[in-house]
């Protein structure tokens, strides 16, 4: 079961797709990468609106008007880890500071996570299946297993999907506690050299047109696989027994890796199962780690299909090829969550 | 597509531990609001709220829980889980199998620790125990490690029509395939977050809520936990089964964050939408558990949806939140539950606290416990952000 890709658009540290070259990489600060929110937003948006939108739902928005403005849609699908956790914090600071007084609910409303797709869904005036994942590092893999769904029983319909997560200063805090951030300071273009554990703080949107429309389309997804153990030989079975058979056609494993010495095997054991002509890539330098980052990886992977060229500074092994046809992204999410999502040129599939 | 069979339940909320006791208070029209006992809050003592009268420590010795970092919200789900799997009979293997699903859903997720998230959030050196645990993932997670789980798995929160959508997509993943079976359902306990949230938009009642009644003055909040497991029909054999899941549909009001539109255009797709996927007329419903939340905009264009699917014949209606409050996202899967008691008992529970219909509508719920026929149950959840969904149960 899989769907098309028709138009997609990403706001990311390295830009948005407007403005983004993947050759020149812009660099980490204070071990976070911040997406760089595009400047005409707030002339889209109501400004009364725009000012009171978190900012998960500005990325997503930065992402998802340009598609809004380009297609109708039968329905908005949003994965977000985390969404709304920078305004319930700060709807807590005030519970706590007012002593649980007259509050505003201003930051309540926008706290629940599906705010996102419901913005999404009033500024286009759809009134289609919406729905908001929250589950974790699977949180865009399940909007995306339910796009493919919804397009299995409607042929005609085309859905809005997306995976959004923002870096809040709160979140970012329970974090770094936590140890999912790195305790030294490091640039996101040494990443991959370092060997202690943590990665570097991340956010992003990325938003995809997806429907069963072979043309024109860029890219098809063929499958989306997820899987929980915090064991890398679970791992490892798990992906022989979905998709043995068809790894040799795999041209480009798509790593998750996040330089947390912590989950390097996971991402290890799934490159030893790939045939060695493979060429491994990873992407996390450019993103940094956030629940819905395979969201950026679906864009990634569609850009070097339609380019057909991979970025400076993104292959850990391997030649250069003549043409890539087949991209498995894998993300593993803090060791316990796991994914993979196949895309492929278009061409290859007969549906 | 295949016949969805509900073959298991497990329920814990306000009205009792299990379906039982949950099925005799409905009959007896009991009310389980009362004022907040167990957060320290401003409110505790005053505000009306449908609580589980079971202190979270305990709750924990009950379980045989002793890990320091499960909050409350995960207990409720630990024992509605425990209870669901039971009683459809899964082994500790099925439950295990890659083609067992298990979709969870919640609003509130670990946040009913609302001081606590705020020292996390803050502090400088050292975090509590909880730093894992707020998040809305936190809750499926702990239960997918406890009984390593190998099927998909997945949180949804679409606000107060949570715990619908995830009865839907677990539906879903086996119409298409992706597993054999699901347990599906939600969770919410109390928290000061989403009391000072509701209460800042001035839609708490100060009284026991009364829905659909033209002096309502807003809701209660509740707290709960439901799961269901769902199996395909050819699948099941000799198994005992409930209901069948025989419609849904998710709709949009695309109108305003907070509030439903005039004519109540997404509550009444997401209607129609289920009667659709169903194959039935709007004449074939028996009975419609509504969402009903005692709010003045809610139960005004609920109304006006009902008026505009039913036209001159309107079923017997009834709210359950009069009964245990709203429950957020766990209300979906409870009142999927209550939905099912409708069915399999062949009874309808009345709505609590109704004296006087609103003028603009003239709609008044099943005051007094009947005896029906009921074949086909529409359940009602609309949530913040024009999140609407209807489930569509059916006598077997």
């Amino acid at each position: 079961m899989g769907c098309y890709i028709h138009q997609n658009n990403c706001v990311s540290p390295q830009g948005n797709s407007e403005s983004i070259d993947l050759n020149k990489l812009h660099l980490s600060e204070n071990n976070t990468l911040k997406a760089i929110e595009p400047d005409w937003l707030p002339k889209e948006i109501p400004l009364a609106m725009y000012r009171r939108m978190g900012k998960a739902s500005r990325l997503a928005c930065g992402a998802a008007l340009p598609l809004l403005k380009q297609q109708h849609f039968n329905g908005v699908l949003v994965g977000t880890g985390y969404g709304g956790l920078e305004d319930c914090v700060k709807f807590l600071s005030q519970i706590i500071e007012y002593n649980e007084g007259r509050l505003t609910p201003t930051h309540f409303v926008q706290s629940t996570s599906n705010a996102i797709a419901s913005q999404l869904a009033f500024f286009s005036g759809n009134k289609g299946h919406n729905c908001t994942h929250t589950h974790r590092g699977l949180a865009f893999e399940n909007a995306l297993l339910e796009a493919l769904m919804l397009l299995k029983e409607n042929e005609e319909h085309n859905y809005l999907l997306g995976g959004v997560d923002e870096i809040s200063t709160y979140q970012h805090n329970i974090d770094f506690l936590t140890g999912w951030h790195k305790e030294e300071l490091v640039s996101n273009a040494h990443l991959f050299s370092t060997s202690s554990k943590g990665s570097l703080a991340g956010e992003g949107a990325a938003f995809f047109t997806v429907n069963n429309q072979k043309e024109k389309a860029l890219a098809y997804v063929k499958g989306v696989y997820t899987f929980h153990s915090a064991c890398a030989d679970d791992l490892s079975s798990f992906l022989k027994e979905t998709l043995q058979k068809q790894l040799h056609e795999v041209d480009i494993l798509l790593s998750g890796a996040c330089g947390d010495n912590r989950f390097a095997a996971f991402y290890q054991i799934i490159e030893n199962i790939l045939p060695a002509h493979t060429v491994i890539i990873r992407y996390k330098h450019l993103c940094g780690e956030y629940a819905t980052s395979s969201s950026f990886a679906l864009w990634l992977a569609c850009y070097i299909l339609q380019t057909q060229k991979i970025p400076t500074g993104m292959i850990k092994k391997g030649e250069p090829k003549q043409a890539y046809k087949n991209i498995l992204i894998h993300n593993t999410f803090r060791g316990k969550q796991h994914s993979f999502i196949w895309l492929q040129t278009p061409n290859l599939t007969t549906l | 597509m295949s016949t969805i069979f509900v073959t298991g339940i497990g329920i814990y909320s306000p009205l009792g531990a299990d379906l039982k006791s949950n099925h005799l208070a409905l009959k007896k029209g009991i009310c389980a609001i009362s004022p907040l006992e167990l957060i320290p809050s401003f409110y505790a003592k005053k505000m009306p709220v449908g609580e589980i009268k079971e202190e979270t420590p305990s709750l924990k010795e009950k379980l045989r829980i002793t890990q320091n970092n499960l909050t409350r919200t995960t207990l409720l789900a630990l024992k509605a889980f425990d209870d669901a799997v039971h009683d459809a009979h899964l082994t500790n293997n099925v439950l295990a199998s890659k083609s067992t699903a298990f979709i969870n859903a919640s609003t509130v997720g670990g946040m009913c620790l609302t001081d606590e998230l705020y020292k996390d959030a803050n502090a400088k050196k050292e975090g509590s125990d909880y730093l894992n645990s707020y998040d809305l993932g936190s809750v499926a997670l702990y239960i997918q490690e406890r009984y390593r789980l190998q099927g998909i798995i997945n949180t949804i929160n679409t606000a107060c029509s949570a715990s619908a959508n995830a009865i839907m997509y677990g539906a879903r993943l086996i119409q298409h395939g992706f597993a054999e079976r699901a347990i599906v359902g939600g969770v919410d306990s109390l928290a000061k977050f989403t009391i000072n949230g509701f209460n800042s938009l001035q839609i708490l009642s100060d009284e026991l809520c009364r829905p659909f009644d033209a002096n309502r003055k807003g809701l209660n909040l509740g707290e709960g936990a439901a799961f269901l497991v769902l199996e395909k029909e050819k699948n099941i054999k000799s198994k005992k089964a409930y209901a069948q899941l025989s419609g849904y549909c998710n709709a949009n009001d695309a109108f305003h964050p907070s509030s439903i539109s005039e004519n109540a255009e997404g509550p009444f797709l997401a209607m129609q939408g289920a009667l659709h996927k169903a194959g039935l007329q709007a004449q074939d419903i028996s009975f419609v558990n509504t969402h009903g939340t005692a709010t003045l905009n809610n139960d005004e264009t609920e109304s006006m949806a009902l008026l505009r699917l039913f036209t001159k014949k309107i079923p017997l209606f009834a709210s359950t939140k009069s009964n245990i409050g709203h429950t957020l996202g766990a209300a979906g899967a409870i009142e999927a539950v209550y939905s099912i008691l409708n069915i399999i008992k062949q009874e309808a529970y009345p709505s609590l606290h109704f004296t006087q219909p609103i003028s603009k509508t003239g709609l008044s719920p099943l005051t007094e416990y009947k005896k029906i026929s009921v074949n086909h149950v529409l359940s009602n959840s609309f949530g913040f952000g024009g999140n609407c969904s209807s489930l569509l149960f059916s006598k077997i």
